[in-house]
């Protein structure tokens, strides 16, 4: 009895850290796309991700549209943003320094927080859905959360689908191409700033993906902000950057390193194992579990 | 256009750090008493906070279009001036440090214990004096400071409340409690009251677990309860674990027979409308109710407060967070007016002495600061709303046992 229990315990926790890995993912990959091909730290990303939430917070209370259903339309207008914001913002300061481009992404995160505290209220929110708490038996008691498994399918879906489009379509060869030499990229036609607007709204709209999935299953609130963009660090660098498997194995360990270091250690340390993982990772593999050295042997024109 | 932009990002930068203020207050001479108040409204804190400034807004009024506080025949205005501690504690010191630089010397508390305490060293450093409407960490008044008062009833009472509202309430009482609690120092306290009473009442706490404060995912230790059946599962937490709790034991089938209690979480309006019909059954402890018992000439009884505030904010019902801040707020006004004098040593010494009834109850203070006459209530979710069931004599409606039932 003893014994199944622990048992129990174990695969319950290993099941939900996979889960939660899942949705690490999807609020990392587009973190892990403007860093690999841009070189830009992007700690707006974790505001993105809020923002997502709050669209579809909106589209479910103006119209009532279920946050899973409401992903199509949470993506385009995040596309949008992003776009704008890479082609007419960030772009602007491409080629100074990494210090520059680093605090002008901090400097848009306090605004979009700030200006969400200013739309929405600091309130904390959640998209009420009949099935985001149910969950199913499996054998031995553990329960499979229907909410959680949606959103982790959802995001590992949506992570394979970019990799596939990164990889076989002139888009995605584009974006790549740019990313590895910006100087040979152009010569062959490719517009940088096009490309790279292209790349930060793909990026956005994966956020507010992985935001309206949190809705769904969580709560938030502008303040999370910070902590999104956390994760979205530990899981990219855990992975490799800008290789899109490279996101979603970060998520996942991620996921799976909360889940089991809970378990075993204090709950308080949660946060130092993410980091310990981190560390440990990198000491033995600085590339990252994914990485590939041509990114870091890129030439910038 | 891209130096522009650099700048831009400079100034929002510069903005962040704050500096130093010249000396141009002039309070007295042109009647007005200038009061100083740190406040979170940006950052994780600015939902609390912006409930707490509520409440100073509604004490700024009334003492206003009362005439103002009277001070040696004079009637002061009362203005409060803020400022946006972005939730970083060191902020919160800074800005107090700056007020007292531009000659402001009276101080409302900022919004929780860890802001409350690093604001409470600068002030007892300066020599201005802070009434506190929401540091409730018993931490702070074991330092042997002189000027800071707190308004409400320390941290150790707000789990200790409940777990006797259970005791004395609960039909059938349940036998096994299991502690979740925030990692911050105001919830680990309330979570050793909360233990020491039950062990004191005759429960058996079958596990106490830790999760890093202001987290919304409790998975782990909600995992680690399950195996321990648990009758009872007491959150000492914020609002978001408090909505994690609640969720994410739905979904990992924590089915507790006597349901949930949580310390601060379910009185806020946000917990019922993030969890809908699960937060039904959910115990809570707060420190005003609109069936807190005293007045005073300022505010009247408790249901006048309700009525003054839901004026002021187009129809909506106070919590406590605002009118711990009101009343922190008349403890500096009355503070004042017993002084006669805006002075910080002299308003100090007067608010040590003060003895008064209100609309948040009884304000008295212990050596330490503390307002130990202070009681709490316990709420529950009921149909969607909080009502009052504990202390019996004050209640409006009986407790659902088991929580779960309703």
């Amino acid at each position: 009895m003893a014994r199944d229990g622990v048992m129990s315990q174990f695969l319950q926790a290993t099941l939900y850290g996979l889960l939660q890995g899942g949705v690490f993912a999807l609020v990392a990959v587009g973190f892990s796309l403007v860093w690999g091909v841009m070189n830009v730290v992007n700690l707006a990303h974790g505001a993105f991700v809020v923002a997502g939430a709050y669209v579809a917070f909106e589209l479910h209370s103006w119209i009532g549209i279920d946050p899973f259903l409401a992903v199509p339309v949470v993506a385009a207008v995040l596309f949008a943003i992003g776009y704008l914001v890479q082609r007419y913002l960030v772009n602007l300061v491409i080629n100074a320094p990494v210090f520059i481009t680093l605090l002008l992404t901090f400097g848009l995160q306090l605004v979009i927080v700030n200006g969400m505290i200013m739309l929405f209220t600091a309130n904390y929110r959640s998209i009420p859905t009949a099935y985001a708490t149910t969950s199913l038996a499996l054998p031995g008691d553990v329960r499979l959360p229907v909410g959680r498994l949606m959103a982790a399918l959802l995001a590992v879906g949506l992570t394979l689908a970019l990799g596939y489009l990164m990889r076989h379509t002139r888009v995605g060869l584009a974006i790549l191409a740019t990313g590895m030499d910006r100087g040979a990229a152009r010569l062959m036609g490719i517009k940088a700033a096009h490309v790279y607007a292209l790349t930060f709204g793909l990026a956005v709209a994966m956020a507010g993906v992985a935001g309206a999935a949190v809705g769904a299953i969580g709560t938030f609130s502008p303040a999370d902000a910070g902590r999104f963009t956390v994760f979205s660090f530990v899981a990219a660098v855990l992975g490799g950057l800008g290789t899109m498997s490279g996101a979603l194995y970060g998520g996942l360990l991620l996921g799976l390193a909360e889940a089991w270091g809970g378990q075993l250690l204090p709950g308080t340390l949660v946060n130092a194992v993410a980091f310990a993982v981190l560390v440990v990772v990198l000491a033995v593999r600085p590339q990252g579990l994914a990485g590939r050295s041509f990114y870091a042997a890129r030439v910038e024109v | 256009m891209r130096s522009a932009a650099v700048a831009s990002v400079l100034m929002l930068v510069a903005a962040g750090c704050g500096s130093k203020g010249e000396a141009t207050n002039s309070a007295g001479k042109t009647g007005t008493l200038t009061v100083g108040a740190s406040l979170s409204l940006t950052g994780s804190l600015a939902r609390e906070g912006t409930l707490t400034k509520e409440g100073y807004e509604v004490c700024q009024d009334v003492v206003n279009s009362k005439g103002g506080v009277s001070v040696g025949g004079k009637k002061l205005t009362l203005q409060i001036q803020y400022q946006d501690d972005t939730s970083a504690p060191d902020t919160a010191g800074q800005l107090v440090d700056q007020f007292n630089d531009k000659g402001v010397r009276l101080i409302l508390g900022p919004y929780g214990s860890a802001t409350t305490a690093s604001t409470a060293a600068v002030v007892e450093r300066n020599g201005q004096v802070m009434v506190d409407s929401s540091g409730a960490d018993d931490s702070i008044f074991t330092k042997g400071y002189k000027r800071t008062f707190a308004v409400l009833a320390p941290a150790t009472e707000y789990a200790a409340s409940m777990v006797q509202a259970i005791y004395d309430l609960a039909n059938p009482r349940p036998r096994t409690l299991a502690f979740v609690s925030a990692d911050d120092g105001f919830s680990k306290t309330a979570t050793q009251g909360g233990v020491d009473k039950a062990k004191q009442l005759g429960f058996t706490v079958v596990d106490t677990e830790y999760v890093p404060n202001g987290t919304s995912d409790v998975s782990a230790a909600l995992t680690k309860l399950k195996g321990k059946n648990p009758d009872v599962i007491l959150g000492s937490a914020h609002l978001a674990e408090g909505v994690a709790i609640v969720k994410q034991s739905k979904e990992l089938g924590v089915t507790p027979p006597g349901g949930f209690a949580e310390t601060v979480a379910p009185p806020t309006p946000d917990f019922v409308q993030t969890l809908g019909p699960a937060a039904n059954g959910v115990l809570g402890s707060t420190q005003w109710t609109v069936k807190t018992k005293g007045s005073d000439s300022w505010f009247g009884s408790a249901p006048d407060y309700a009525a003054t505030f839901k004026a002021k904010f187009s129809g909506r019902d106070p919590e406590y967070h605002g009118a711990e801040a009101t009343a922190a707020c008349l403890v500096l006004v009355l503070g004042v007016q017993k002084a006669g004098s805006t002075d910080p040593d002299k308003v100090r010494d007067a608010i040590a002495g003060l003895d008064e009834q209100s609309f948040f109850g009884p304000l008295k203070f212990s050596p330490n600061g503390e307002n130990l006459t202070k009681a709490m209530a316990v709420i529950q979710i009921q149909n969607g709303k909080p009502v009052t069931v504990w202390p019996k004599d004050s209640s409006e409606a009986a407790m659902t046992w088991p929580g779960t039932a309703s």
